[in-house]
């Protein structure tokens, strides 16, 4: 029973994702046009409303095409690895207190290690780009797949060690622990405002969003990792891409800024304020999208390993340092 | 023995047979991927859940995707199968195969009955419990192979640091110099 109900969970929580994920298509591309003063997919239905499912009919009709130089395992396997395992991770971040979900538990999986579980899928989520640029048999997407591995590498440890301060603060790894420590100590964002910094910066490389969306770069790649790729491949891709802007638009408020509790004292609605919070983080990103340039790629590797890694370390060091005086986690 | 240790058996030893058999090697890079793993359920099975996502964050992920970034970058990942450069090496490794399938053989032969971690004192294989024996009782052996993996670091830099003894120059100079040595003379 217990398995039965994580799995239909699981299911309405893959529909609701994959639901945000095709009007976040349309919120997007109205809410870039606002920024650059046009209009945007406003003919299908009211608004532009229906624009999503045009769009899917369209993706679904379209020749599926293999490119002749393509390894062809590899070429089909990497959309998928993508596609899954950013799907994946947003099965642990807690929506509500216990029991708030018609008396049920608003998460999928509460794991006690769910932070390494966020990486772990993160890792894996990197592979699909990776593969995609080295199977699809072109100079183009080799250079966009080399630079999302060699981006990873840099980013993903500035990501972990950003993280340290605050499980070594919360004493946990337990994401439903990290939020209520933060219902009763107040935001970590307060506590660990340098943390919360490095986290955000590197959370936008590991989305592929400007500045750091040197893994498609179209003026110097074409398109990068998904050149190649047309069709529903292509679409899984570039819902794998807006998942992972999804569940990191949640998990930022999860970790930093309280997660489903209310802000600023206002009346606890369990899902609601993470809603609020995930929107917010939604139309930073866009607008971080709308505004920057893409910083040079060999720029920003240096910027990782120069400046994220070490000020994260040291960041880590003093809370560490204090944890310590103060002789255990707060 | 249950379904789930056969089932995953059968899976690790496949897989760490592709890894070796492949000719591609981005496809042997996968197997290996697929072999880590897979070993990581088995590790989750055991209720070792810490050493379960390390394995998959570290191994599957981090240093498998620089093996293939490096594979992608020098090679066109086709194995030569003309060329062997080292041709005494496959009696050797097979006889050490072997030896090491006998030990191991050995050694499971004299093993009682496996007790799992929930029994020592690790509480599922949690980051806290798992840390406090790490960095607490065995904390001289953690230092001792962070200190072997950091010489092992420095080593690998200095093997591959072309000409340190004579003092560098910039390409720029060194040309120079052998264009005025060629005037002199």
């Amino acid at each position: 029973m217990i398995y039965l109900i994580a799995a239909l969970k699981g299911l309405v929580l893959i529909l609701l994702l994959l639901f945000a994920f095709a009007y976040l298509t349309w919120g997007m591309r109205r809410g870039l046009a606002r920024f650059q003063i046009r209009l945007g997919p406003n003919r299908v239905g009211p608004l532009g409303l229906l624009q999503p499912i045009a769009d899917a009919v369209k993706a679904i009709f379209k020749e599926d095409i293999s490119v002749a130089k393509a390894d062809v395992f590899v070429y089909w396997l990497a959309p998928v690895i993508s596609f899954t395992f950013a799907l994946a991770a947003f099965a642990v971040i807690p929506l509500g207190p216990e029991g708030s979900l018609f008396g049920l538990d608003p998460w999928v999986a509460d794991l006690d290690v769910g932070i390494l579980y966020i990486f772990a899928v993160a890792e894996l989520a990197v592979y699909g780009i990776f593969l995609s640029g080295w199977a699809s048999g072109s100079k183009y997407s080799l250079m966009g797949g080399m630079r999302s591995a060699a981006g990873l590498v840099g980013y993903e440890l500035a990501l972990g060690v950003a993280l340290l301060g605050p499980v070594l603060l919360v004493g946990s790894l337990s994401l439903r622990d990290i939020v209520d420590w933060q219902g009763t100590h107040g935001w970590l964002l307060v506590w660990q405002f340098p943390a919360f910094v490095i986290y955000f910066i590197a959370a936008l490389a590991e989305m592929g969003r400007t500045p750091f969306d040197f893994v498609e770069a179209e003026q110097e790649l074409v398109g990068g990792f998904s050149t190649e790729y047309n069709s529903m491949k292509f679409v899984a891709f570039y819902m794998a891409e807006l998942l992972h802007w999804i569940t990191a638009s949640a998990l930022i408020p999860t970790l930093f800024m309280g997660g489903w509790h209310a802000p600023f004292g206002l009346p606890e609605v369990p899902i609601l304020w993470l809603f609020v919070k995930w929107l917010v983080f939604i139309f930073i990103v866009m607008w971080i999208w709308a505004s920057w340039f893409r910083t040079r790629y060999d720029v920003m590797i240096r910027f990782a390993w120069g400046v994220l890694f070490p000020v994260a370390l040291a960041w880590f060091l003093a809370t560490a340092y204090w944890v310590a005086s103060k002789g255990g986690a707060v | 023995m249950s379904a789930f240790d056969l089932i995953a058996g059968v899976l690790l030893v496949a897989s760490a047979l592709a890894a070796v058999t492949l000719r591609n090697a981005v496809h042997a890079g996968l197997a290996l991927v697929g072999n880590f793993l897979v070993l990581a359920m088995v590790y989750f099975a055991l209720e070792a859940q810490f050493l379960g996502w390390i394995q998959i964050i570290v191994y599957a992920g981090a240093v498998m995707v620089l093996f293939l970034f490096v594979i992608m970058l020098l090679f066109d990942a086709k194995a030569d199968p003309g060329l062997d450069p080292l041709p005494w090496m496959r009696p050797v490794g097979a006889a050490l195969a072997a030896v090491f399938f006998l030990v191991l053989a050995y050694a499971f032969s004299r093993l009682g009955p496996v007790n799992p971690l929930a029994d020592v004192k690790l509480a599922g294989g949690l980051p806290g419990p798992v840390g406090e024996l790490l960095y607490g009782r065995w904390l001289y052996a953690v230092l001792l192979i962070a200190v072997l993996l950091f010489a092992a670091t420095v080593a690998a830099v200095v093997l591959v640091q072309p000409g340190v003894r004579g003092a560098r120059k910039k390409p720029q100079v060194a040309e120079r110099e052998r264009e005025l040595e060629e005037v002199g003379r």
